[in-house]
């Protein structure tokens, strides 16, 4: 009796799913949104969902050790889901062929879509470009700006950041924002903090170096440019005349000192919520220039959404899931904080894309205008992780005897081996 | 909304369970007829094929991954291309070391020590000293952390459980509740714990508010314990013991309950004090739960990964090595020198589990094996 039971449970099963089989095709994609994140892109979904009979999306959110489980399941043909978001540095993965080449399926997209390439920022595609195919659709390029609380600088008596400011008017800024306010002696109040935040990459980059150079032959960190960038960052880092010590920083949290009002100015990505904490009265604008370079260059945190190349579907169907892929980026270029594509880097885009960000959008188009993004090659983690624990950990938290040029030149070599 | 998609999604993989039973049952119908054709008795064969399905996951999901790690620490692997192998490569990197003698204090250890080498130890005697450093000086760091985190941590814990224990087993009232309460820290997610003394242990937490009137006292700042170099292991010693007190407490305790009352008479009549009493009757008969504690002690305390996930430490101080190893494969995607470094660290942990198993000899007193002896 058990037994047919059970075998009757199998049967059943078996013709429900082979029923469901029928249906239109299930498309997954694995994000590592978290519970608000990921209701905010189940309407998104819905969206989609009810305006196509071609497709369902699924959401498989997972938001814990997300890049773990996805390389896992990478690393297994067939298993996991359909599309993923990766960030910048995992688009490195490109190179050992897990995701689907989508220049094909894109090339014959509309003018101004999601799947129109030539309407991306260039830099910030490149980062999904590998040995000629494109390997993502990007959803996010996110400038580094300098959010400054206003309150500070008016009980300061002082002019707020601008456009046109320099390194040098905001060090001046910074030191005279470093005040012990209850005169006991103790610092309560600082004029910006770092500590390896915002990345070094954007001083390098604005004093006239470069952190790999275009062909990826060179790790050229020791040439003067880039040590005088560098120099610059670590002077500014942990020093007591204008920003915290890392023990306070490990103690008292980084953006949350911004957040409680003990830091003048900080430098975060644009979509970052430090313009709209209650009883802060903050704005924003472009990071500085470099004084003698004149430039402007920020750092871009991106991030795309790719298609798993194991996945059957991919195999059996990949113009059905590039259609989604171009549908799912559109609905998130209309969500994130800035989205990639030039024809959408307007301010009224951006207000209209995410309301609360309206009074800074100006500001951040302009920053977007000077963004540039990681030079991302297979073994960038390798690069990555040498470049943190052997360098600049090293010179960021005092465990080096040498200079930054000594270091610089010592390390090149071992960065090196890492290029393609 | 309902998930429109979650049968399709789910079904292959419900499928593939069902096969994989399917697969299972096959081949127990199998060893269980080809038993019984070799002259088996039934009940023989029942049990040898019911044990099957548990021998198939232990091949598969112990055997085989253990191999397969021993095999990739000669490799180069980033899980997505084929593994390269590369011989002893990833050992000969890990044990790429060198020293260098300092002439002055304020020498840099770079200019004595090979290229591309950094700094694990310095030890400085008179007016120099020297100065240890190694290719893989995060490997080196870790392991420095973790061993002296284990020598130090293990046996302290081991002899606060004993005072516990020692106090639980007194006629007290509540005991239960003593009990309870002592064991609750092994019961508690050690994510939680962890979360729970980062908070107490910073700098405005509840430790250094406590113990401001010493600090101050001497006119000190107040201990940074995560972020000081010289304050990190003793504030992970700290976290352990209040964890390793009450699960080794409880199994000492077992161990007091089960010493015969006729040996403290018997002593008693032969003129023994209390110290006696602890030292000839009590240590000896405690000495194989002691010996059980101080093994699974040390394991644990070499594998220590939790805190570490969850505490970050400063660089000059390392981590925890099960932490490091975690990194090197899953961050970097190098699972052949993550492998290699498990292995060394298998290694470690076998040969100190068999010098606490060779010195067993000398303080384990096994009253059974006594008894057989006689």
């Amino acid at each position: 009796m058990k037994i047919r039971l059970m075998a009757s449970m199998l049967v059943l099963l078996l013709v429900t799913g082979a029923v469901a089989a029928q249906d239109v095709p299930t498309i997954t994609i694995s994000t590592w949104a978290g519970v608000d994140e990921a209701a905010e892109f189940q309407t998104i979904l819905d969206d989609i969902n009810a305006n196509t009979t071609e497709f369902q999306v699924v959401h498989q959110p997972i938001p814990a050790d997300y890049y773990t489980v996805v390389q896992t399941q990478l690393a297994a043909p067939g298993s996991g889901a359909d599309m993923y978001w990766m960030d910048q540095n995992n688009m490195a993965l490109a190179a050992d062929g897990v995701f689907m080449d989508l220049s094909q399926c894109l090339a014959d997209s509309e003018p101004q879509t999601a799947g129109d390439l030539s309407d991306y920022y260039p830099g910030i595609l490149a980062v999904n470009e590998h040995d000629g195919g494109v390997y993502g659709l990007p959803w996010i390029a996110q400038p580094v700006v300098l959010y400054f609380n206003r309150g500070l600088f008016d009980a300061a008596d002082m002019d707020y950041p601008t456009n046109e400011w320099t390194w040098d008017d905001f060090m001046t800024a910074a030191t005279a924002l470093t005040l012990d306010n209850d005169g006991d002696g103790n610092t309560d109040q600082w004029g910006f903090t770092n500590n390896s935040w915002p990345p070094p990459y954007i001083f390098i980059w604005q004093a006239g170096g470069e952190l790999i150079n275009a062909d990826f032959t060179e790790v050229p960190l020791d040439s003067p440019e880039a040590v005088a960038g560098m120099e610059f960052y670590l002077n500014t880092a942990y020093n007591p005349e204008m920003s915290p010590s890392r023990e306070i920083i490990a103690e008292q949290g980084f953006g949350e000192m911004f957040k409680a009002g003990r830091i003048a100015m900080f430098m975060g990505g644009a979509a970052d919520d430090l313009d709209r904490v209650e009883g802060l009265d903050v704005g924003v604008v472009p990071v500085p220039a470099n004084p003698d370079t004149g430039s402007r260059t920020t750092f871009a945190w991106n991030a795309s959404t790719v298609v798993n190349a194991s996945s059957p579907l991919a195999q059996e169907n990949p113009e059905l899931l590039c259609d989604a892929l171009v549908a799912v980026t559109e609905g998130i270029h209309h969500w994130k904080v800035l989205s990639p594509r030039i024809s959408q880097g307007t301010a009224e885009f951006l207000a209209e894309s995410e309301p609360r960000k309206a009074d800074s959008a100006e500001a951040i188009i302009e920053a977007a205008q000077d963004m540039r993004a990681l030079p991302i090659f297979g073994d960038y983690a390798e690069f990555d992780a040498i470049f943190w624990s052997e360098f600049w950990g090293p010179l960021i938290n005092d465990e080096t005897d040498l200079s930054v040029a000594e270091l610089a030149a010592e390390i090149r070599p071992e960065l090196e081996d890492t290029l393609p | 909304m309902t998930d429109p998609g979650a049968l399709n999604t789910y079904l292959p993989t419900l499928i593939r369970y069902l096969l994989v039973m399917i697969g299972i049952g096959v081949i127990m119908v199998v060893v269980y007829r080809v038993q019984r054709a070799l002259g088996v008795k039934q009940e023989a064969a029942t049990g040898r094929t019911l044990v099957v399905p548990w021998i198939i996951g232990f091949v598969i999901f112990t055997v085989f991954t253990i191999g397969a790690s021993f095999y990739l620490s000669f490799t180069e692997y980033n899980l997505f291309s084929a593994p390269e192998w590369v011989g002893l490569e990833n050992y000969q990197d890990l044990f790429d070391v060198s020293a260098g003698t300092l002439e002055s204090r304020e020498q840099r250890s770079t200019d004595v020590l090979e290229r591309r080498h950094q700094e694990i130890v310095r030890v400085e005697v008179g007016g120099g000293g020297f100065v240890f450093g190694a290719r893989e000086h995060a490997f080196w760091r870790s392991m420095r952390l973790t061993l002296l985190y284990s020598f130090i941590s293990v046996p302290l814990g081991l002899f606060g459980a004993l005072g516990v224990a020692l106090l639980l087993n007194q006629k007290v009232r509540f005991l239960s509740f003593w009990r309870v309460l002592y064991y609750m820290p092994a019961i508690l997610p050690a994510v939680a714990t962890a979360l729970l003394w980062r908070w107490m242990f910073s700098q405005n937490g509840i430790i250094n508010s406590l113990t401001a009137p010493i600090w101050q006292g001497f006119g000190w700042e107040a201990p940074r314990w995560f972020t000081d170099p010289a304050l990190a292991l003793p504030a992970f010693i700290i976290i352990s013991l209040w964890g390793i007190f009450g699960a080794n407490s409880v199994i000492l305790l077992a161990g007091l309950k089960g010493i015969p009352q006729e040996l403290y008479e018997a002593a008693a009549i032969d003129g023994a004090g209390s110290w006696a009493k602890f030292r000839h009757v009590t240590i000896p008969m405690l000495s194989p739960a002691l010996f059980y504690n101080l093994v699974t002690g040390t394991i644990g305390a070499l594998q220590v990964f939790e805190i570490a996930a969850f505490i970050q430490t400063p660089a000059a101080v390392g981590t925890f090595l099960n932490w490091l190893i975690y990194q090197e494969a899953f961050n970097l995607r190098n699972m052949g020198m993550a492998s290699a470094m498990a292995w060394i660290m298998l290694l470690i942990i076998l040969a100190l589990t068999a010098l606490i198993f060779r010195s067993s000899s000398a303080w384990v007193f096994y009253q059974g094996a006594r008894e057989e002896a006689a």
